[in-house]
């Protein structure tokens, strides 16, 4: 119990909870672009996934760096169907999401199934080192708690800011917002609904891919099936809880992993209490702040319904 | 410039439209239409509801093709293929349902689409573009508002100030009016002049004549996608002859009107107003109907219809007055008008179904709180289906499976499928909004022997539609609404072209004005 007064507790529990948020925020930031746009994009799942067996398969012959560039690559590829079926064929989006969140996850088990010997090596990747930025790391609790992170997080903070300015700052980031919106009326004023639609949907696959190699390569190491276990629905309850906004995707996610890390480090503490109930703990979290914030978030108007242009 | 010589593009024709059709499905919407803007006037295009109008408007926009025939803008020959083209050529279009983006500011709907726009959004500079052009109109277009919070006649005024910031040549304004009022409307029109003094030719959609005297140089009237008359001068046209031809022919055809006696007066409407945000509303109705009585509301869409229907069922809170069945106020009560007896058929099928629900279901939809069809709260599936085969069967919906959704079948059947929920019983009153809309002859037919039936069995029937055809085939009266008021009323055998065309173009008030 007295651990919980500690310092170093939480300065744990906030490092963890940023390190386990990094996949999250790679796709929760790609996802949302999708869904500003009119996307429901359900593959999300499907897209980690893939991105994150790619990454283990590109990087273990090669370098981290480019595992990571092809498991993005990897994830837009998944997410070129649902443009395909959905955007363009007009198929239902939540029927061909969810088919290509099973076709990744089924993939995905069935080439590490055959592709790995039967007792022999598994494909793996070292974990890359923390990055120490010189006097920030070595402030007292701060410095362990937020500086001390891999290059995967420091990137999807990089990400974020990125983002943040695309979606607010740029003609794109309006073009996205209003085919989200009113794609009738984005299309009278002589935006390319269905080109759009497109552009963001496979950011969400790229960042998706992205979010799933940054968990392979960043803090599992080697591949099992399933690997991803439900992060891509994570994201998806995380951009609700945002109400469809950048920053607050990224915040979302971070909470997210906070209360993530906080259930493992209280398992440490509590050692009676079963590690399941610790591990549902960001999930009432997340419980609570989706009925908060029912009250302000407000979907895109579009979002789910395919746009069938008149020529 | 790559101007041909010979072609100044300044002196050259604004726009001109040489023989320009366009079909959608069987629907022929435009048929080789001719069409000349001229430098410097205000042109209004006029005709009725599905005339051709917005089509025309868009091909000019290039939001949509033409099939064939040939365009030319500022003398250099036209063919844009896309909105954006349309735009960069010095386009601009005010959609009749307006194309500001909902859930963006004004500042941005101007940068949005904008040609030539830098792909980085400078959200102080638009603003600042939006407040100057907003001072140089006299206007109060808020630049951060989102769209979505601005009254109607702002967006407008909104929507025509982007689109002289993007240096408009040429302003198409389609049905600008349709829901402004008088004070609204007249901002509308000094506007206009404004833009005409500076320049730009403006094409002016309306089927609102009185409007057009004060407004527009020229007129042309296009009825069924054909032009009728082709670039009158407003001042000289008789605007009485110009709605005569906007409407064409009204012709009673004797579509074998069964003999019905006439019993006393069932619904009264006294002083009726229901005032909307989003349309015009209604003002002061009166009107009583018998039993054994069909009334035709006539109008243009748009004019109060939907207000209407939504009072006389009680799905309206009243600004002012009632409406009587029977002796009974229902006053904005569903509830009290299903409990009177009053019958409904929606004008929008969609709306008017549950379309996710089964046939059974919504056929007995009307029985939902009568404790009819469950037991302890439970619903007795096996009773329900049965009271809907009978009901299927009676209405002749076809497939007549209970089971099926409603969604899946034909719009005739859907049409059917809505009448049997409605017409199980014989209603008092029967409100039928547009009841034979889009309905193939056969069952178009039907339902007017349904409507017929319902005055026979004694009810009251008021047929409200923008279909001449329909009101003339069905109606023993008929009044007119036009911007929520009724503007003439009288016996179907009085009927003429010319009484109802004034009527509906508005000019009967005018006239009434005029002449004390
Ligand atoms: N996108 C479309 N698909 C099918 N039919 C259409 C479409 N747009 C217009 N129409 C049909 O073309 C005709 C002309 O429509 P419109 O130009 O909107 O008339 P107006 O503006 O004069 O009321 C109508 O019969 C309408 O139903
Ligand atoms: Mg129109």
């Amino acid at each position: 119990m007295s651990q919980l007064l500690e310092a170093t507790f939480w300065s744990a529990t906030v490092a963890g909870g940023l390190r386990l948020a990094t996949p999250l925020i790679y796709a929760s930031i790609g996802e949302t672009f999708a869904q500003r746009a009119g996307v429901l994009n359900l593959g999300l799942e499907g897209y980690m996934i893939i991105g994150a067996l790619t990454s283990l398969y590109v990087a273990d012959p090669t370098v981290a760096p480019l595992g990571f560039l092809v498991g993005g690559l990897a994830g837009m590829a998944l997410a070129a169907l649902m443009v395909l079926l959905s955007i363009r064929l007009f198929a239902n989006q939540v029927v061909v999401g969810f088919g290509l969140t099973i076709l990744g996850i089924g993939t995905t088990g069935y080439i590490f199934h055959v592709t790995t010997d039967v007792g022999g090596r598994d494909r793996q990747v070292s974990l890359p080192s923390e990055i120490d930025i010189p006097l920030l790391s070595d402030i007292p609790w701060l410095g362990d708690a937020v500086f001390g992170h891999s290059w995967y997080t420091w990137l999807s903070l990089a990400l974020v800011l990125l983002a943040g300015f695309v979606a607010s700052r740029t003609i794109f980031g309006l073009e996205v917002k209003a085919v989200g919106e009113d794609p009738d009326a984005a299309a009278a004023k002589g935006v390319d609904v269905l080109r759009i639609r497109t552009q963001a949907t496979l950011i969400s696959g790229f960042l998706g891919g992205l979010g799933g190699a940054a968990l392979m390569l960043g803090s599992v190491g080697r591949f099992q099936p399933y690997l991803t276990a439900n992060r891509g629905f994570i994201a998806l309850i995380v951009i609700i809880m945002a109400s469809w906004s950048i920053w607050g995707a990224a915040v979302g996610a971070f909470v997210f992993g906070f209360f993530e890390a906080l259930g493992f480090n209280l398992n440490n503490v509590f050692v009676d209490v079963p590690i399941e109930g610790l591990n549902a703990i960001p999930f009432f979290v997340a419980l609570v702040i989706l009925t908060v914030s029912a009250r302000w978030a407000r979907m895109p108007r579009g979002l789910g319904e395919n746009y069938v242009p008149t020529v | 410039m790559t101007s041909e010589p010979g072609a100044d593009p300044a002196t050259g024709t604004p726009l001109s439209v040489r023989g320009v059709s366009r079909r959608f499905g069987s629907v022929q919407a435009l048929a080789n239409v001719e069409f000349t803007l001229e430098a410097g006037e205000i042109h209004a295009l006029v005709g009725e509801n599905g005339a051709g109008k917005s089509t025309l408007a868009k091909i000019v926009a290039g939001s949509i093709r033409s099939d064939s025939g040939s365009m030319s803008l500022f003398g250099q020959p036209y063919r844009p293929t896309s909105r954006r083209e349309g735009a960069a050529a010095g386009v601009a279009h005010v959609r009749q349902q307006l194309s500001l983006v909902r859930g963006l500011t004004v500042a941005q709907n101007l940068q949005l689409g904008r040609p030539g726009a830098p792909a980085i959004f400078n959200a102080a500079s638009a603003r600042a573009e939006v407040e100057r052009w907003s001072d140089e109109f006299s206007l109060s277009v808020p630049a951060e508002t989102l769209v979505d919070d601005m009254p109607l006649a702002v967006r407008q005024q909104a929507e025509i100030l982007i689109a002289v910031a993007w240096g408009a040549r040429l302003l198409i304004l389609d049905e600008p009016s349709s829901a402004l009022g008088p004070l609204e409307t007249r901002a509308l029109i000094a506007l206009c002049h404004r833009l005409r003094s500076e320049g730009t030719p403006i094409l002016y959609i309306s089927h609102r004549l009185p409007e057009l005297a004060e407004l527009a140089d020229r007129l042309t009237v296009l009825r069924s996608g054909r032009v009728i008359v082709e670039g009158a001068d407003v001042r000289a046209a008789d605007l009485r002859e110009v709605a005569t031809l906007m409407i064409g022919d009204v012709s009673l055809l004797e579509v074998n009107r069964p003999e019905i006696e006439r019993g006393t007066s069932r619904l009264t409407v006294n002083d009726l107003s229901v005032s909307s945000t989003q349309e015009i509303g209604c003002h002061g109705l009166n009107f009583e109907v018998a039993g054994g009585e069909i009334l035709g509301v006539v109008g243009i869409a748009g004019n109060g219809q939907d207000s209407l229907a939504k009072a006389l069922t009680g799905q309206a809170k009243l600004a002012s007055g009632h409406v009587v069945v029977d002796g009974e106020d229902i006053s904005g009560s569903a509830r009290q008008a299903i409990a009177a007896g009053v019958a409904h058929l929606h004008e929008d099928r969609s709306t008017g179904l549950a379309a996710a629900f089964s046939v059974a279901d919504n056929a007995t939809a009307r029985h939902v709180r009568s404790g009819r069809f469950t037991r302890f709260g439970v619903r007795l599936a096996d009773k329900i289906a049965r009271h809907a085969g009978e009901l299927v069967e009676r209405f002749q919906v076809r497939p007549p499976d209970p089971a099926a959704r409603a969604s899946s079948l034909s719009g005739g059947n859907q049409q059917k499928l809505m009448a049997a929920r409605e017409l199980e019983k014989n209603p008092t009153v029967l409100v039928a909004h547009g009841p034979t809309k889009g309905l193939d002859p056969e069952a178009a037919k039907a339902m007017r022997d349904r409507c017929f039936a319902a005055a026979q069995a004694g009810g009251a029937v008021v047929v409200i539609s923008a279909d001449l055809d329909e009101v003339s085939d069905l109606a023993h009266r008929v009044v007119v609404l036009y911007r929520g008021r009724v503007t003439d009323a009288f016996p179907i055998e009085d009927m003429t072209s010319e009484r109802l065309g004034a009527a509906m173009a508005g000019l009967t008030e005018t006239m009434g004005a005029t002449s004390g």
